[in-house]
């Protein structure tokens, strides 16, 4: 099994991992069908 | 997404690297009334602070979506005039993905960044110069189009 996406599900937690990581936001709004 | 792009292995060792992922569904409430989503899928670039700095709409591939990310992340730091981060971006940008649709624009931005930067219009004309060449009916090249006589 290849590598993948682990996606954060929480606004707030995105940006605490954003802040302490220096990183920037990639957010997804999909459908879950 | 899911069955092409999101599995590439190029595209999990970009996002791992440079950002955080954040998936919510189309409807949940309040962000997408707070982003205004209308359509998926919509990929937006977030700074650390929640602010959004570039978004696109509808499936990309892999060799789209590393350097549309690239161009959200650049943006990010151009909005915030840090342009020297900018240019790093736009750079790593251009050598890695010169034939994406994210390249007219990015060379358009580091001809903008690197005005800020100096205060010299040169990069400006050099920017149409280039654009005109590479991307002739590019809709970057025509918004570039004034900076010729400069």
């Amino acid at each position: 099994m290849g590598k993948m996406i682990i996606w954060e599900t929480k606004m707030d937690v995105a940006l605490a991992r954003a802040k302490a990581e220096n990183k920037h936001i990639l957010l997804d709004f999909f459908n879950p069908g | 997404m899911d069955a092409v792009t999101y599995p590439n292995d190029s595209v999990v060792e970009f996002i791992q690297k440079h950002m955080i992922p954040l998936r919510v569904a189309f409807d949940a409430k309040p962000l997408s009334i707070d982003f205004n989503v209308k359509w998926t899928p919509t990929l937006i670039t977030l700074d650390a602070d929640g602010k959004e700095h570039q978004r696109t709409v509808g499936f990309l591939p892999p060799e789209e979506l590393i350097p549309s990310l690239m161009l959200g992340i650049a943006k990010s730091y151009f909005n915030r005039e840090r342009f020297i981060e900018a240019l790093s971006t736009l750079d790593k940008l251009l050598t890695d993905y010169p034939k994406s649709d994210s390249a007219p624009e990015a060379i358009y931005l580091r001809g903008v960044c690197r005005y800020k930067n100096t205060h010299d219009a040169k990069p400006l004309k050099e920017a149409y110069e280039q654009l005109q060449t590479k991307y002739p009916s590019s809709e970057w090249t025509k918004r570039a189009y004034p900076y010729r006589l400069l």
